[in-house]
């Protein structure tokens, strides 16, 4: 009888060791609001708040520096320059105006200004003010708060 | 023993022996089952099945390391194991929200992790192996991972000086400035004012007894139980700088009594002309005139008033000078005579302007305050407290230095401790080990024992000398991240290499331009060479942009040029003497490097350039998308209706060759224009003028100003 508590505690200890190898629980998943760099409310909803990236944040503040007076409703200052300009520019986040425009369109855009690609002259060209990285942070901005939401093309490997 | 048993014996130690040795062989063939499920070696199996998966599967094995990696950067004190498991950290084609982690790229950054390693921004711990060693803290690690939301505290463990990029970090550290942390605790870089409080040497003759208690008690605020701010009764969103001390009513006693007798000049009562007295006392519209005349003054450019519109109460102005919906139950009437004719001669370091009244204006804007801007249940709730007894008094006086009030408040004569709260120059790099978090229920880490040590400095030390704040999240948020970003002197000559300081900026004119400068407070809206206010624009290149004329003639009649901008500035009833003193510095010395306006001649410019210019500037670039002439155009830049008289020539031109060169942060991008479009433009944007005189009476462009203000 001995012998066999005797095994018993041999078969428990290996028990005891296989049960070291299991898989520790995943830590809990992060809000991504907690973990945003920044947020934005949604333009059309108000409640809804989205998390934005280090670059998507830098978008943000650089639209609320240069773009905001002519991109937006409501500005810094109060009014909208909007109304001012013939034709009336989009909005940041109309997709249905800015969907369409594929990342190097937009790019051009602003890098050259709208006179360069056949679009009003109002548009002035930021490519000596803003670096392409800026630039590019602006359309990344305006791609993650675009209504109706913005689809990305299929990634195509790098190979 | 017979033969039988020894038999049996050994039959039965073979068994054992059996028995044991399969079962050691299995115990022995854990180890190398355990090393195989290693948690990151699992991850390396997770990330080639997933390479598998993904387009550019070639590349992602090519660049894929079976062992441990690891990046070492000893100058930095960085062991970091992270890419060991963040396998994919800087392969750019899983940049995408859809590639799980741990392998998904990292966002684009200014610093690449190769040089940088993780733990410099993320913190945690580089050297482990395992998730919960690496991320959180446990017995053996303190340093827990820093929460995203707080990353930009490790951008200021080097950038000491303000970045564009961390808003969130730029706000904390002035929010630490603005609310006078600096007062009490060690916070390098903060910056420390003249004056944090108000110098409180002759509070007794500007205060009741009684209005003292009740602000102790209550300093304005109110907190209701959903969280909402009031102050004086109505809702805000500023945070006054005043907090909350937590007081006993004989301490609230003992100090009123102690500051209502701290008298060492009673103001020199003012006699307004009894001709003035006389022809306005009986006047029906005496009150409603000195309302006019305050909003004419442009008050609430720095002080708010409750302003009921539509059934809601809110408050409106601004917030350099202290709120004043209840001003005239507050001050003795001497009092505020003396101070709107020399608040300086109250407050040396006070950033309020000493205007040039008439007789007429300060009777009726003093009699507007004490009879309006009351309120007679201010003090409902202070119980009588009588003339102040020595023994109040004594305690008063122990009472203002113990609980720190010194530190932010001088009175004369009363020299305080010394670094009354503790330092924090260092406090970000702490370990959980080296904080008292007394019976507070919250994680052991140091990112929750800063908030709720913010949040309630009782929470953690109920005998916390620390007052009560009202932060909402954001504010607490940033405030955190101000603090976690102090992680005291750098360790290594690696690191201290990379600190990119502030720059100390002052600006103390001297001589006649020093002393009206001083007088009428520039700096505290105009910044000159990197100090001062930011409500206004920036004046350091002034005298390179302006005419001189046009300097003299706003002085003395503000106005704005922005369309959608509210004029704010005061019109201080200037003398020619002191507006002609501040126009010449200006001009001579206000001055940018590369826009000399004598490098330019107007004559030169042709009415051949003008008409080209006009071409350009309507057709070409479209300029009247942002500028207004006219009655025409946008509402971005400022309106050019009167560009010729009021630039110069030579600013026009560096202005259109580069903007950012001389305003680093405006908003007009740098255009391509040719030399002779430069020269066009320039030419004719100084054919753009309004013959306006200063008009005899300013008060009619106040009125109109006021009433678009007004709208606000």
């Amino acid at each position: 009888m001995k012998f066999h508590l005797w095994i018993g505690v041999l078969l428990l200890m290996t028990l005891a060791g296989t049960a070291g190898c299991r898989k520790r629980g995943e830590p809990a998943k992060a809000d991504p609001l907690l973990a945003a760099y920044d947020t934005e409310a949604d333009w059309t909803d108000a409640q809804r708040v989205i998390p934005l990236s280090y670059q998507q944040a830098q978008g943000k503040r650089i639209f609320y520096q240069q773009c905001v007076w002519c991109h937006a409703d409501a500005t810094p200052a109060g009014p909208s320059n909007r109304s001012n300009l013939t034709p009336i520019p989009p909005l940041l986040n109309d997709g249905a105006a800015l969907n369409a425009e594929s990342d190097q369109n937009l790019q051009n855009i602003v890098t050259l200004g709208g006179s360069a690609v056949g679009k009003s002259a109002m548009m002035p060209p930021y490519g000596r003010m803003l670096s392409a990285e800026e630039i590019r942070s602006v359309i990344a901005f305006a791609r993650v708060i675009a209504q109706p939401p913005y689809q990305s093309p299929r990634r195509v490997g790098s190979q | 023993m017979s033969a039988e048993d020894m038999g049996k014996l050994a039959n039965r130690t073979r068994l054992i022996f059996a028995v044991s040795s399969v079962v050691f062989l299995a115990v022995l063939a854990i180890s190398p089952f355990k090393d195989f499920r290693r948690e990151w070696k699992q991850y390396k199996r997770a990330y080639l099945r997933f390479a598998q998966s993904r387009p550019d599967t070639k590349k992602l094995i090519a660049d894929y390391r079976p062992d441990i990696d690891q990046i070492w950067l000893p100058g930095m004190n960085v062991v970091d194991r992270c890419t060991t498991c963040h396998q994919g950290i800087t392969q750019a084609s899983l940049g995408d929200q859809a590639v799980p982690q741990p392998f998904r790229a990292h966002p684009p950054i200014p610093h690449h992790v190769r040089d940088w390693g993780c733990t410099v921004c993320h913190r945690g711990q580089g050297p482990a192996t395992e998730v919960a060693e690496a991320h959180e803290s446990t017995l053996a690690w303190e340093q827990p991972i820093l929460p995203t939301r707080f990353i930009q505290a490790s951008c200021g463990t080097c950038h000491y000086a303000n970045l564009p990029q961390t808003p969130q970090l730029t706000r904390g550290r002035e929010l630490l400035a603005e609310l006078n942390c600096q007062g009490c605790h060690r916070l390098p870089g903060i910056d420390r004012p003249a004056m944090l409080g108000p110098d409180l040497t002759n509070v007794g003759t500007k205060v009741s007894r009684e209005w003292i208690y009740k602000w102790l008690k209550e300093p304005r605020t109110i907190v209701d139980k959903d969280g909402n701010v009031t102050v004086d009764g109505y809702e805000t969103e500023e945070e006054p700088r005043m907090p909350k001390f937590r007081l006993s009513k004989v301490e609230l006693r003992g100090l009123s009594a102690y500051l209502s007798v701290q008298k060492v000049k009673a103001p020199v009562p003012y006699r307004i002309d009894a001709r003035v007295v006389a022809a306005w006392s009986k006047n029906p519209e005496l009150i409603s005139q000195g309302e006019l005349r305050f909003r004419q003054m442009f008050c609430s450019t720095c002080h708010s008033l409750a302003v009921t519109r539509a059934g809601e109460t809110k408050l409106i102005g601004g917030d350099i000078g202290p709120e004043l919906t209840k001003v005239g139950s507050k001050v003795n009437s001497d009092w505020l005579m003396a101070w709107l004719r020399d608040p300086q001669g109250y407050l040396p370091h006070t950033r309020m302007p000493r205007y040039g009244w008439s007789d007429e204006d300060l009777y009726k804007v003093t009699q507007y305050i004490t009879t309006k801007l009351t309120d007679s249940d201010l003090l409902t709730g202070v119980p009588q407290l009588g003339q102040p007894t020595e023994e109040e008094i004594q305690l008063g006086h122990r009472l203002f230095l113990e609980k720190g009030c010194a530190s932010c408040h001088a009175i004369e004569g009363l020299n305080p401790q010394k670094d009354f709260g503790p330092d924090l120059s260092a406090l970000g790099g702490k370990n959980a080990s080296e904080l008292e978090f007394g019976a507070a229920k919250i994680p052991r880490h140091l990112v929750a024992y800063v908030q709720a040590k913010l949040h309630d400095p009782t929470s953690v030390n109920p005998a916390a000398r620390m007052p009560q704040y009202n932060w909402n999240q954001t504010d607490l948020d940033a405030v955190t991240t101000a603090l976690l970003s102090m992680k005291g002197p750098p360790a290594t000559s690696a690191l201290q290499n990379l600190v990119v300081p502030r720059k100390e900026v002052s600006f103390h004119p001297t001589g006649s331009f020093g002393e009206v400068y001083e007088r009428y407070k520039c700096s505290t809206c105009h910044k000159f060479n990197g100090y001062g206010g930011d409500l206004a624009p920036d004046l350091s290149y002034e005298g390179s942009r302006a005419q001189r004329q046009w300097l003299v003639d706003f002085l003395k009649n503000p106005q704005t040029l922005r369309p959608t901008l509210i004029l704010r500035m005061p019109q201080f009833n200037m003398s020619d003497k002191d507006a002609a003193t501040l126009a010449d510095y200006i001009t001579m010395v206000l001055q940018h490097p590369a826009a000399n306006p004598t490098n330019v001649d107007a004559k030169e410019f042709t009415p051949a350039m003008a008409t080209l210019g006009k071409e350009l500037y309507e057709v070409k670039y479209q300029c009247q998308s942002c500028h207004t002439i006219g009655g025409t155009g946008g509402y971005v830049g400022p309106n050019l209706n009167n560009a010729g008289g009021w630039l110069t020539p030579g600013w026009i031109e560096a202005w259109l060759r580069n903007p950012q060169a001389l305003v680093p942060d405006t908003i007009e991008p740098r255009r391509n224009f040719t030399e002779d479009e430069v020269r066009a433009l320039a030419a004719y944007l100084m054919t753009l003028r309004l013959s306006i005189k200063p008009q005899k009476t300013a008060s009619t462009i106040a009125t109109h100003a006021a009433a678009q203000g007004a709208g606000r």
